[in-house]
């Protein structure tokens, strides 16, 4: 029964993600990751790590796919995809094989380890990995940095400027 | 193959990234490449919660899990913040036709 | 506190390579300030540094377990080259005040100036092959941009680019022996290949050695790789200056005389450093006696006289090739920006256009006249008594015809100083110019090396004391100022030496007339003996195969991930080919 969940819940997820990636419009494919970003959550969810998956939903679901929209709605009318430059096949042999390899090198070296009691996320997170929450602060402030350059206005008499 | 939660994971992380991948090669409009990112970022978050989980020490998986999230999510804000200025710049957002580091 | 100064000595002109840089270019006044104040500070940082000199290891940066612990050493030939390119370099910077405040992008110029300076500090402290490379490449980077400092001028960027590609030749040859020496001694201290030296194959041992020599003679422009430096004289003449004399040529002889107790025992290699040497001291001498371009005549006089100092080393005495090198390093200083003040105030590097000059700029007369007869070798300025110590230790030390033939340079040397003095100077005036005069900064500058020019050679009991003190796998003799006066003054081969100078000014002034006429273009100086075309051919050969690469550089984001997943792919394959 589990296994069906997994299964439908992933299959759906690479289904999303395909379409994301083959649609013309940019706005549709927005969804699209909206929807994968609900689907990998529930299987984070399910997995037992229920703190990663509330972050993942209401940021990879909900601010990033805010960010999409206003970027397209500030770029307007390029949201359109054009055809790829590599050629399709080759891209896809390339990537199949690096896939398979990858895959095949990590499925056959995994051990499970039985879970040593239970560990609490605010322990790791505030003990062992201080660092990463010191690299995190920076990184939002950095992120505040890129947010203005998205809102920035155009200066009037810019060299190089295209008026949008 | 005995098909238990945890391979069907592995190999559905296998087939995001995956798609990812060949999206990343395949896309020319760059806010799609920030999207593409995402799905990619997305089967890495998943990766590290299952590897939590196969290792037996899930807090660790998911605080890294959580750092990447932050990570990702700047990526894509500061992505976005390039490619809206480019499209002021350049007058287009075809990364074709952006190759001034061309040799 | 000695690993304190180290670091000072390089992060000071670091932090004002930055500062400069952050000055922006809109405040050059600024930009002036701050480079003269930190390449001064740095100057006097580097004499302070004396004192602290020492064999042992003052600052340790652990790499283990991969490198181990790599050192910085302020040994006597790191601090002596350490206090020649701060100070001298400091110069440059002093001079470049005057002789750079119309130029656009000063930025970049000091930044890169001062990017310089810090990297041959580093460069020459290094106690381990790891950092000198590191520092190597650095110089070879900073020379190339300073060169090509004009990139609207393609001669400029040809001359760059050929400097830097034939010094790559170099850093080729230092990366390969420093490879094979790790691998053999298991460690990448400088001071792990003199003590294992005898543990060594022979024939180990003689590749690294030529590697080494491969690489000094790109880096200091010896035969056969003399070309680049007369070509990098499109850079603005106090770069010429910082390259000829404070750092980026003293770096192959530097690493010459480094090395020298760990290679002197493999056979054949004295004598190729000593060949090297000599051939590029008459030919670039020849070459000096035809050319018509000021600092072109400069940038020959430099490869010959480093070419004394390879010689000195080949016939196996560092001590005189360090004296030589600070005697040179304080007079090619002074010659090439009293060329530089001429070339500011009349805006010709021609020297048939020039003539007559003597009257109209008396201060920059007086100054390269006395850098001129350094140069010469006359007493008692610093030239003479090391380019006689050179070549009485050529004399005791290498054969006959070794030691005439480097008598004969000496000659050629008096003959073309005297021609170009002759020729900026004296004489008629051939061109009417509007004469600038010299800056407050320059005159400085030029005033400073001028003394310097007259006094550094009281300096060489401190120097012999310190190398013999501080470098114990060299086995030095000690000797004073004095001991060497002495016995330089009673030597007979100094008394030949000057009448060969002697001799050469004759000759000059008997066809001094002759010396205006329209220059003859000659095949084979031209081409510097056929060499041009091979290091031509070099640097052809290198873009040639770039380009074929350049097709991968598309620019376009698509290709560059395929790049990177195909790498990654690769890399994969390699892996699966390696587990199966």
């Amino acid at each position: 029964m589990d296994n069906i969940q997994y299964a439908i819940l992933l299959v759906g997820a690479i289904l999303c993600a395909y379409r994301a990636m083959v649609s013309k419009r940019i706005l549709s494919a927005t969804l699209y990751l909206a929807g994968i970003s609900a689907l990998v959550s529930t299987v984070i969810y399910k997995l037992g790590a229920m703190q990663v998956a509330v972050i993942e939903l209401s940021v990879g679901a909900g601010l990033v796919t805010v960010l999409l929209v206003y970027a397209l709605s500030v770029v307007g009318d390029d949201a359109l995809d054009p055809s790829s430059i590599i050629s399709k096949p080759m891209a896809f042999v390339v990537v199949a094989l690096t896939i398979s390899i990858l895959g095949w090198m990590a499925y056959t070296r995994w051990a499970i380890v039985e879970s040593t009691g239970s560990i609490v996320l605010a322990d790791v997170l505030w003990q062992q990995r201080v660092l990463d929450v010191w690299i995190q602060i920076a990184l939002i402030f950095s992120g505040v940095m890129g947010v203005l350059g998205l809102l920035s206005e155009q200066k009037p008499g810019q060299t190089g400027d295209v008026p949008l | 193959m005995n098909l238990t939660p945890l391979n069907i994971v592995f190999w559905g992380v296998a087939g995001l990234f995956g798609v990812g991948l060949y999206g990343l090669l395949i896309t020319r409009n760059l806010i799609k490449v920030v999207m593409v990112l995402q799905i990619l970022v997305k089967a890495v978050v998943l990766a590290l919660v299952l590897g939590g989980k196969i290792s037996g020490n899930l807090g660790l998986g998911q605080s890294i899990a959580a750092t990447v999230i932050v990570v990702d999510t700047i990526v894509a804000v500061v992505g976005l913040a390039l490619a809206v200025q480019v499209r002021r710049r350049f007058g287009t957002l075809d990364v074709s036709e952006i190759d001034t580091l061309r040799g | 506190m000695a690993g304190w100064l180290v670091v000072l000595v390089i992060g000071i002109p670091w932090l004002g390579a930055l500062l400069v840089w952050l000055a922006a270019d809109a405040r050059p006044r600024l930009q002036h300030f701050i480079a003269v104040l930190f390449s001064v500070a740095a100057g006097i940082v580097s004499l302070v540094l004396f004192s602290y000199a020492s064999s042992q290891a003052v600052l340790l940066v652990s790499f283990a377990p991969t490198f181990g612990d790599l050192t910085f050493v302020p040994d006597g030939l790191g601090v002596s080259l350490t206090a020649i390119s701060a100070v001298i370099g400091s110069l440059a910077v002093l001079f470049s005040v005057n002789y750079m405040h119309a130029e656009k992008q000063l930025g970049r110029y000091y930044f890169l100036v001062l990017f310089f300076i810090g990297a041959m500090n580093g460069l020459v402290l290094s106690g381990n092959f790891l950092f000198i490379f590191f520092f190597w490449e650095i110089t070879a980077l900073c020379s190339y941009a300073l060169i090509s400092f004009h990139n609207d001028d393609p001669k400029a960027v040809a001359g760059g680019m050929k400097a830097l590609i034939i010094t790559q030749v170099g850093g080729v040859g230092l990366l390969t022996g420093a490879l094979i020496a790790f691998v053999n001694t298991g460690s990448l201290q400088v001071s792990a290949l003199f003590s294992q030296a005898a543990e060594i194959p022979l024939n180990v041992l003689s590749v690294i050695a030529f590697s080494f020599l491969i690489a000094a003679a790109a880096k200091s422009a010896q035969f056969p790789f003399h070309t680049w430096l007369p070509d990098a004289m499109e850079a603005p003449t106090p770069v010429s200056a910082l390259i000829h004399a404070a750092t980026m040529v003293n770096a192959g002889v530097y690493l010459l005389a480094r090395f020298y107790p760990a290679f002197a025992p493999v056979p054949g290699w004295k004598t190729a450093v000593m060949l090297v040497g000599l051939i590029s001291a008459l030919t670039a001498a020849l070459m000096a006696c035809t050319t018509t371009d000021l600092k072109r005549t400069l940038a020959y006089s430099t490869v010959s006289q480093l070419g004394y100092m390879v010689y000195a080393i080949g016939v196996g005495s560092v001590t005189a090739a360090q004296f030589h090198l600070l005697s040179h390093s304080i007079f090619k200083a002074l010659l090439f920006l009293s060329a530089g003040a001429i070339i500011h105030s009349i805006g010709t590097r021609d020297m048939l256009r020039m003539g007559g000059l003597s009257a109209k700029m008396p201060f920059i007369r007086n100054t390269f006249i006395v850098g001129a007869l350094a140069l010469m070798g006359l007493p008692i300025l610093n030239g003479f008594w090391s380019k006689e110590l050179i070549l009485e230790m050529g004399f005791e030390h290498s054969p006959l015809w070794a030691y005439a033939l480097m008598l004969l340079g000496a000659g050629l040397t008096a003959f073309y100083t005297f021609r170009m003095a002759w020729l900026v100077f004296f004489g008629e005036q051939r061109a009417q110019h509007e004469v600038h005069a010299a800056g407050v900064a320059m005159k400085i500058s030029l005033g400073l090396l001028s003394f310097g020019a007259f006094t550094s050679w009281l300096v060489f009991g401190g120097l012999n004391n310190l190398l013999s003190r501080t470098l114990p796998f060299h086995k030095l003799e000690q000797e004073s100022t004095l001991d060497v006066v002495q016995a330089l003054l009673s030597a007979p081969t100094t008394w030949l030496a000057l009448l060969t100078i002697f001799l050469g000014c004759g000759v000059f002034w008997f066809v001094r007339k002759k010396s205006t006429l329209a220059y003859k273009p000659s095949l084979v100086l031209d081409s510097s003996f056929g060499l041009e075309s091979v290091n031509g051919w070099i640097v052809r050969s290198v873009q040639a195969f770039s380009k074929v690469f350049q097709i991968t550089q598309t620019g376009q984001l698509n290709w560059n991930i395929f790049g990177i997943v195909g790498a990654l792919l690769g890399i994969l394959l390699v892996l699966w080919w390696g587990a199966s």
